[in-house]
């Protein structure tokens, strides 16, 4: 699984992911006359190119609106009326730092081989429903299409230097939605500014806590260094069991504290362990995705 | 050299060391192990998170108790520990006496105890110790010699088949008051005997005085006895501890004459028991070839016990002339010889023409005075082989003409008519009464009762022969009992009836025993003293003390009460006596013997022989502590998690793969290798020495790579073959080395060899001891390959005649060298009628591989490779020893041409023949 990541490998094995489910259609509560069009129909009379309905001319009309083919047919004029489509701009970040690049077992994908996965896979099933999906950040701006995808496939096969790399708050487009996927494992003050950053421009989403079950399960005995990824950080012990349960609390803490964030602002939040399929990441995803929506 | 519990060390002061292993305790419960590195994403929860505990995770009690083992281990190897350690008295210096009991229950432990007087010996050359050796049952002046000259004298020492006289006794006691030793060792076979005090009093005041004894059990065989037509035998041990089974073999000549073992049965000791009886059933065809019993497993005089003709019950064909008298049961003429020969005989009855094919050992005429002619051919014929031909007078013979002018063949003497009446109501005089014996007569020494009367007899015309045919005659000097010989056979006359009618004779017990001298009768029981007083008996074949059975040769002659009553020793060894026609047994334990444990008293040191060699226990310490510390390793790193990482999983089936591959094959390994064998392969015979065993399967690799090079033979790999479970019908040829301790083959595995050697199998025997004794039983060897060989199915053998076909087979050879170069080498015998062929320098030989070839040249050391193709063992020295080993190559290469080409070469007296026949 470990294999040297690639854009194109990395998309190909999202386009295998992305294949097993329907098109996503992005949750848009909020639609403002700044969104671009797109091929969401808001079922209701507003631009867009599809044909909604001929509606007598009212006082107020500007003649230009009237459609005199269909006027012709008889005496009253008629407006032609089309339907109202918008397209979601959806903003992903998926944490490339050195703590992501982690695997307890040789059985077992790296935390950040899952976050990618998940993260392009939903990326594609976004673009396949005519969403404009980007990064987070000025790198590269939501926009549709294939030669998108690529682009995001390569940006996301970057890896960061960084040991616990923030959330990129940035430039975050009003009323998208967004994705963080990431372990959360550090420090929490940049995670909770993003997320009050992006509540405040109206932005909802999902966050997933990807971890590895050793970092659940904390298997350790004995005198132990522990060295994170990047080998920037680290804690001796003499006693290794004997830390375990206040880790767990710790970690329990963590938890809770995103889960609440989340409530306040309005996202979801997720958590995904890599031992488990990345098909049932995805799935909540989907779910998370598609939710609010309530088609 | 320092002796603690035991155990020798060379260098005691080390263990001191050992007083330091609580502080390495202390040390290494202190110090913490070492931490480990692991890489976790989730450190940065654990920041700020403190240990509770400041004292680290301690090393677990095993492992250290593991680590404290290992130095231990390490500094008791470094201490030069050795296991049975020499413990030699420092300063004894003066001359040393080896008393040795020498009788027939040392042969058990005969080795053993070798080994113990070389050891004896070689503390005495290292102490400069002049040595004597005096054995009891065969004391001689003693002389002191130098120790190692005294070794080389030592395979002169067997044990003799008697215990201790007391005329030896008192010899052994004047020569050792005489000596005068500083030290004494006595090795003492186990058993008590009369004087062994005296003996023992005499060497107490010598001041360094200790008694080596063996400690393998004692045991012996009694007589054995044939009662109600079951062989009693009854088995005696010296060591009543234990229950014990002890299978006692039947050992005779199967049909065709070769020695077998006939029969088998189980005698059980109870605990404290010193007896034990069983009892054999033979059939009577069996009983008869019976010709000794022994105890399996027990090379001793005493453990065996010989058998004389008393199993064998001879046929007697009784035929009388008055047939028609029914009823008359008590006049009947052959009723008192069925009385006398029933218990002892197997009785023919029946026409003399039926009853002369069936071969009988006897034919008793009673008063039967006509024969026909053919009858008179027959009869004689059968005399001439060696029958025995009993006549008893009667009414019938005194009226016939039989015998009268010219003597019938079938007489003794001639007859006079009408013999004669004495005592009875119609004439004058007393009957006569029987004289005492004359010398010559074979039934001299019995006693004449005197109510044995003569009334009437048939009377012997005089002649110049009749006073030697005479063996009994009466008070009145008439002959009462006629012989003569006729070819090998004998012809008697009675002259008067074999019922009560003319004499008291029948009546009384000199009749019977007059019978038994004749030997048409044998006597079940052994003959008592008296019974045999007046004969003289000469050795056919005695035995040694291992029970080894010899001929006789010019030993001379035993009294009869002597042969029964006396002690054996040096001039009435036990064996087989024979005294005219009747042959006695003498074995070394009487009926009524009994062993006992000698007994010694307190303030001796009394030992098993010291033969366990010291044994350094260093590296076996130091291999030890290496183990310890790799199990250390192991657990080291499965306590700190690191076992089961990435590389070590391969690392431990690495581990494990060695593992497999250094145990050893599986047992059924042997079998597989017999059922490779498609094709040639050389095989040798398990001995069970393994070293031996080693040199022999290298010696065939030798040789097979040998005859692959130089010959069209192509040997394939050679294989161990073992007796008891494996087929030798594979193999041309079994290489067998001899070692003093292997065991005898079973029954079934000389079944095996016979069948092997008949169709057309060799066996090479090689002892291995270069011939030094000529394959007497001097060699402990060559007494084994004796003991081996006397059961198997070999013919008469000669040395190689310099014409023999292994001389020429291959290569041209005359001697057969191998690591020793010892020109004895044994082939079966060439028949006498080989003729010199014509213009060829050999006679004229065809047919026949020999079956076996004895020597002792140990070839198989010389043929020996390592498995990298070097000579395996040195052979002589410089030049002639590879010339030497060439030769003995070249001897296995003719050896096993001759086994696969049979007489091929010898065909070339033909090719003269053959040449003139083609016309060149």
């Amino acid at each position: 699984m470990n294999s040297p990541v690639t854009s194109a490998t990395l998309r190909a094995r999202s386009e295998g992911h992305a294949a097993r489910l329907p098109p996503l259609l992005a949750r848009a509560e909020q639609l403002a006359g700044a969104v671009l069009l797109g091929d969401h129909g808001r079922r209701r009379s507003g631009m867009g190119d599809d044909f909604w309905q001929y509606r007598p001319a009212q006082v107020g009309d500007s003649r230009r609106m009237i459609d005199h083919r269909r006027s012709a047919m008889g005496d009253q004029q008629f407006v032609r009326e089309r339907e109202w489509q918008i397209a979601q701009s959806v903003m992903l970040w998926c944490d490339q730092g050195a703590s992501m690049r982690f695997t307890s077992n040789d059985d077992l994908p790296t935390k950040i081989d899952r976050a990618r996965v998940l993260t392009l896979s939903l990326a594609i099933l976004l673009n396949r429903a005519g969403e404009r999906v980007g990064l987070t950040g000025t790198r590269l701006p939501p926009r549709r299409g294939n030669a998108q995808i690529t682009q995001l496939a390569e940006m996301l096969s970057e890896d960061q230097e960084t040991e616990y790399s923030p959330p990129e708050h940035r430039a975050m487009i009003p009323n998208a939605a967004a994705m963080f996927a990431s372990d959360f494992l550090g420090d929490i003050a940049p995670v909770k500014l993003a997320l009050t950053k992006a509540a405040d421009r109206g932005v909802r989403g999902v966050l997933l806590q990807i971890l590895d079950p050793s970092e659940e399960a904390f298997p350790f005995h004995g005198r132990t260094i522990f060295e994170s990824v990047g080998g920037m950080v680290r804690h001796e012990t003499l006693k290794a069991n004997d830390l375990r349960d206040r880790y767990l609390t710790r970690l329990a803490e963590r938890k809770a504290d995103l889960q609440r964030l989340c409530t306040r602002t309005g996202w979801q939040y997720g958590l995904h362990h890599t031992e488990k399929s990345a098909q049932t990441g995805l799935l909540w995803l989907y779910q998370a995705m598609n939710g609010g929506a309530r088609i | 050299m320092t002796i603690l519990g035991g155990i020798g060390f060379g260098a005691p002061w080390l263990l001191v060391a050992l007083l330091a292993l609580p502080i390495l305790w202390l040390i290494l419960r202190a110090v913490p192990p070492a931490p480990i590195r692991r890489r976790f994403p989730g450190v940065a929860l654990l920041l700020g998170l403190n240990d509770k505990d400041t004292v680290s995770d301690r090393t677990p009690w095993w492992l250290i108790l593991l680590r404290i083992m290992a130095v231990a281990a390490i500094v008791i190897g470094q201490a030069q520990p050795v296991l049975n350690p020499e413990n030699a008295n420092p300063d004894t210096s003066g001359p040393k006496l080896i008393v040795l009991d020498g009788t027939w229950a040392g042969a058990i432990g005969h080795i053993r105890q070798l080994q113990g007087i070389e050891a004896e010996l070689a503390r005495a050359t290292s102490a400069g110790q002049p040595v004597a050796i005096l054995q009891l049952t065969n004391p001689k002046p003693l002389v002191f010699l130098p120790a190692a000259t005294v070794s080389a004298s030592l395979t002169g020492l067997k044990p003799n088949p008697w215990q201790p006289s007391e005329d030896n006794i008192t010899t052994a006691i004047s020569a050792i008051t005489l000596a005068n030793a500083a030290s004494a060792v006595w090795f003492s076979d186990g058993l008590a005997y009369e004087g062994r005090d005296k003996i023992l009093a005499t060497l107490k005041p010598i001041p360094d005085l200790r008694v080596l004894q063996g400690t393998h059990q004692i045991g012996g065989l009694t007589p054995a006895t044939y009662v109600d037509g079951a062989i009693n035998l009854s088995v005696l041990r010296a060591n009543t501890q234990d229950v014990q089974d002890v299978t006692i073999l039947a050992q005779g000549r199967d049909p065709s004459g070769n020695n077998a073992t006939l029969a088998t049965a189980t005698a059980h000791f109870k605990n404290g028991e010193q007896t034990a009886t069983t009892a054999m059933v033979l059939p009577s065809e069996l009983r008869a070839r019976v010709t000794a019993f022994e105890i399996q497993g027990l090379r001793a005089a005493g453990a065996k016990t010989l058998v004389d003709d008393a199993f064998k019950r001879r046929e007697v064909a009784l035929i009388s002339g008055r047939e028609g008298r029914e009823g008359l049961e008590l006049l009947s003429p052959l009723h008192y010889l069925n009385q006398a020969l029933e218990p002892t005989a197997d009785l023919l009855t029946g026409a003399l023409t039926d009853v002369l094919p069936a071969n009988p050992d006897v034919i008793v005429l009673a008063d039967v005075a006509i024969l026909s002619k053919a009858e008179t051919d027959g009869l004689l014929e059968w005399v001439d082989t060696g029958g025995m031909l009993l006549r008893f007078a009667g009414p019938r013979i005194a009226a016939s003409d039989i015998s009268r002018t010219e003597e019938d063949p079938l007489m003794p003497v001639r007859l006079r008519r009408g013999g004669r009446s004495v005592g009875g109501t119609m004439s004058w005089g007393e009957p006569k009464s029987v004289a005492p014996f004359a010398e010559a007569s074979p039934f001299f020494g019995l006693k004449v009762p005197a109510d044995v009367l003569v009334s009437s007899q048939v009377m012997a015309q005089p002649d110049p022969t009749l006073a030697d045919r005479v063996i009994a005659q009466l008070n009145d000097g008439t002959p009462l009992v006629t012989r003569k010989t006729i070819g090998q056979g004998q012809v008697v006359l009675f002259h008067v009836t074999a019922n009560a009618e003319w004499s008291t004779l029948p009546f009384s017990g000199l009749f019977v025993k007059m019978l038994d001298r004749l030997a048409v009768s044998s006597s079940a029981t052994s003959p008592e003293a008296a019974d045999l007083s007046g004969t003289v008996w000469t050795p056919l074949q005695v035995m040694d003390g291992f029970g080894t059975m010899r001929d006789a040769g010019t030993l001379q002659g035993v009294d009869g009460p002597d042969l029964i009553k006396a002690d054996t020793g040096p001039n009435l060894l036990p064996g087989i006596y024979t005294s005219g026609d009747r042959v006695v047994a003498r074995n070394v334990l009487s009926p009524d013997a009994v062993l006992n444990l000698a007994e010694w008293p307190n303030g001796i040191s009394v030992s098993g022989y010291a033969t366990e060699p010291p044994r350094p226990l260093g590296g076996l310490l130091l291999a030890l502590a290496l183990v310890l510390l790799l199990v250390d390793v192991i657990a080291s790193l499965a306590l700190s998690g690191r076992l089961l990482g990435k590389a070590a999983r391969g690392t431990i089936a690495m581990l494990a793969l060695g593992m497999i591959t250094l145990l050893p094959p599986p047992a059924n390994a042997q079998n597989a290798d017999i059922d490779r064998v498609s094709e040639l392969a050389l095989a040798h015979i398990i001995t069970g020495d393994k070293n031996v065993d080693e040199i022999a399967i290298a010696g065939l690799r030798g040789l097979s790579d040998t005859l692959f090079f130089r010959t069209s033979i192509e040997p394939q790999e050679p294989v161990s073959v073992d007796l008891e479970t494996d087929e030798l019908a594979f193999f041309p040829i079994l290489y067998w080395p001899i070692t003093p301790d292997q065991p005898r083959p079973s029954v079934e595995a000389y079944a095996k060899l016979n069948a092997y050697l008949r169709s057309g199998g060799m066996i090479l025997f090689d002892t291995r001891d270069s011939n030094i004794s000529g394959f007497g039983s001097a060699s402990p060897n060559g007494r084994k390959l004796q003991d081996i060989a006397k059961l198997m199915d070999i013919s008469a053998l000669e040395p190689v005649p310099a014409d023999h076909v292994l001389t020429r087979a291959f290569y041209l050879l005359q001697d057969f060298p191998g690591r020793h170069n010892s020109r004895e080498v044994w082939v079966e015998a060439s028949p006498v009628n080989a003729e010199q062929a014509e213009g060829m320098p050999f006679r004229n030989l065809n047919d026949g591989v020999t079956p076996v070839v004895i020597g002792g040249n140990d070839w198989a050391g010389a043929w020996a490779i390592t498995p990298s193709g070097g000579p395996m063992l040195p052979v002589g020295r410089g030049f002639g020893g590879e010339r030497q080993r060439e030769l003995a190559n070249r001897f296995g290469v003719n050896l096993v041409m001759h086994v696969l080409t049979g007489n091929y070469k010898s065909d070339q007296v033909h090719v003269p023949a053959l040449l003139d026949r083609l016309g060149q």
